[in-house]
This record gives structure tokens, sequence and C-alpha cells, in this order.
């Protein structure tokens, strides 16, 4: 699975993650106070100009913000249709530079930065007893490891299924793929234990 | 918590990740293609129970957030977070928990097939179509400055095809339950 960073060193590259998932919140907040339509032109022009900042080509940026914009484009129709014209507008632009600027973050941080942040934001949960920091770490790299894994094995067990004459249903697919998948968990959990690697655990 | 429930957690998440990158598998007697990871959702709280598919849910949103496009169509990043239709992706957390929690409270195993499938039928009406759309809903109505009553209607849409994922959803609850049962049924 390719991450959606984009090598660079762009200023927003530089910056530091906390700053630049704060800014996201700041922005997220600021962009719902008010309906000053020039105004919220001028933030979106200027999150496409950060955006472009980063080093995507135009045909990449296309790909990567199709399906958002394309919800964005429906949601602002909708509001054409139940509200006056400069809602609609206003609704558009602010969702529009938003999602840019989001776009914009995520291509410039590292798995490992946010990584980091996120372990960091939990550390203080860990105290509450619900969490433990290191396990995010943890489980986002078992996710990793196994869902090639799942693909397989749907795979295999769709080819079963064709090789029996039978018709691919839902039911019949994602019982033995679930079961096959959770089954493994007793002895992942045991190699897991085994190497100490979470070593809070007695 | 063990290391056997965040291990079940995390490979519910890697499923929920996987059926997003699966083709679309179709029903038989109406052509509607299961693609949405809602189904994934549904599945893990009728699986798992209410505290195990939370987790999971929460593993894929943190996945989201690094910048991994492990939603459907490629999505992810923090962009998946910030659209119009992020209650809905929020709302996931809360769907899985509460189809988790009310599965593990209605279904017994004693009772018949036919009993424990409508349980889990109705665990996941409730979870996954009652409690999502309520977030999906608010946060719609809220990003996109419409009323909850226009929002709601815009929304209708998807229903029919999330009362067929809960369906879905129960009858793979009950087959993994009567194959490999990990739900902790309160006596």
């Amino acid at each position: 699975m390719q991450s959606l960073y984009v090598e660079g060193n762009s200023a927003l590259h530089r910056l530091s993650p906390r700053a630049k998932i704060f800014s996201l919140f700041l922005l997220g907040f600021v962009l719902f106070l008010g309906d000053n339509l020039p105004l919220l032109a001028i933030v979106t022009l200027l999150t496409a100009l950060i955006y472009r900042s980063i080093g995507l080509s135009l045909k990449e940026s296309a790909v990567r913000l199709r399906p958002l914009l394309l919800t964005i484009v429906i949601v602002a129709l909708f509001t054409l249709i139940v509200s006056p014209w400069h809602v609609a507008l206003a609704t558009l632009l602010r969702l529009t530079a938003l999602m840019l600027f989001a776009a914009a973050v995520t291509a410039t941080t590292t798995i490992t930065q946010f990584m980091d942040e996120i372990t960091a934001l939990a550390r203080p949960l860990e105290r509450t007893g619900w969490v433990k920091a290191d396990d995010i770490g943890l489980a986002v790299g078992l996710v990793l490891r196994f869902v090639p894994e799942i693909i397989a094995r749907y795979h295999a067990i769709s080819e079963a299924h064709a090789a029996r004459g039978l018709k691919v249903r839902p039911a019949t697919i994602l019982t033995p793929l679930i079961i096959l998948t959770l089954r493994d968990a007793d002895n992942i959990a045991a190699a897991i234990d085994a190497r100490g690697i979470r070593r809070h655990v007695s | 918590m063990s290391t056997r429930d965040l291990v079940l957690a995390a490979l519910f998440a890697a499923i929920i990740v996987a059926l997003g990158l699966l083709p679309p598998i179709y029903l038989g007697f109406i052509p509607v293609p299961i693609t949405a990871q809602s189904l994934g959702v549904m599945m893990a709280g009728v699986v798992l129970g209410a505290r195990r598919a939370t987790i999971a849910v929460l593993i894929v949103l943190v996945l989201v957030a690094i910048g991994l496009p492990v939603l459907s169509g490629g999505r992810g990043g923090f962009a998946a977070f910030v659209a119009p239709t992020s209650g809905f992706l929020f709302g996931w957390v809360f769907a899985a928990f509460v189809t988790g929690f009310l599965s593990e409270r209605l279904v017994h195993g004693n009772q018949s097939g036919l009993v424990q499938t409508v349980s889990f039928f109705l665990a996941a009406m409730i979870g996954g179509i009652v409690v999502l759309y309520a977030f999906g809903i608010a946060y719609l109505a809220l990003a996109a400055n419409i009323g909850l009553k226009q929002a709601f209607v815009g929304s209708m849409a998807f229903i029919p095809g999330d009362v067929i994922k809960a369906f879905v959803a129960a009858l793979v609850g009950r087959a993994v339950m009567a194959g490999y049962p990990l739900l902790r049924i309160r006596a």
C-alpha cells in the first residue's frame, strides 16, 4: 500500500507536523465562522496555491482529489436546491478549501511523523488505562502485514467457489474469510508475547 | 487488553481495509454491489462484540489519519476527515460499539439459529444504520449548512443498500458464531 506522502522539500514539508495538524483544526473552525464570499474565495485560492506548492503534478493532483471533490460538488448542488445560491457557493468554497489544506498536510507529512504525533497524543491517556500508546504502532503494523494476506485468501475462496460451480455470494465468501483470518489470532498473539514486544503486559 | 484481543481487533481492521480494496460482490437477487466498508463495521460488531469492534474501527481511522489510502476508492489522509460526509466515517466508531453491545446482549448460545440471526440483524440495523446515520446526517447538515431535514432526505437513498448489508452482517455473524465463536455472551 502506497502512502499519500509526497517526497519534497517545500515550506509545508519543513513545518512541524504538530503545527500543520493544529493549523488544519484552526482552519476547519475559522471557515465555518463567517459567510463572506470574497473572503472565502481568497482562502480557497490560498489553499489551492499551498497545495500546488508541494510539487505534485496536475494529473496526480486530479487523481487524488477527484473522489472527494465529487462528493463536495454533489453536496453543494444539493445545497443549491434547498438553499439560496450564496449559501451553496459558501459551502462549496469552504469544503474545497478544507479538503485542499487537509490533502496538503497529508502529502507533506510522513507516516512516521504522524505515528509519533498519535503516540504522543495517546501517552497522557495511558494513565486512564484505556490505551497503551505503543500498542497503536503495533496494531498499525499488524494491519499492514495482513491486508495482502486477506486479499490473497479472498481470491483463494472465490476460486474454490468457481471450482465447485458456486456463485460468489457475500455470506458464503465473508464467513470463511473471517473465520480463517481470525483463527490466526492465537498464534500471532503467542508470537508477539514470546518476543516480549508488549513489555508492559505481565 | 490482552494481546489476543489487540490482535483480533487489528485483524478485523485489516479485513475492513481489504473490503475497500476488493472488487464489489454482487447480490444474487438484486444488482447491488456490496462495496462499502460499512458492512465491515457491522460485521466487526456482530463478530467481535463492542470493545474489540470499537478498537478495530479506531485502528482503521488511525490508518486514514497517517495518510494511507485505506478507504474504498483509494481515499485516505486528513482530507477524508473534513469531507461533508465525514460524519459517516466518525460514526463508524459508535456504530461498531452499539452493534457489538446489542449483539452481546441480544444473542444467547441456547437460542435457535433463526432467533440469533434476527437478533444480529436488529443489532446491525440499530448500530450500523440508526446510530451511523444520526452522526452522518448531523455532520452533513452542519458541514453543508443545510437543515437536518434536508440532510435526512438526502441520505435516504443509501438506506436500502445498508439494510441489505445489515442482513448480510447478520448471516455472517450467525455463521461465524457457529463456526468460530468469539462473541462474549452474557449469560
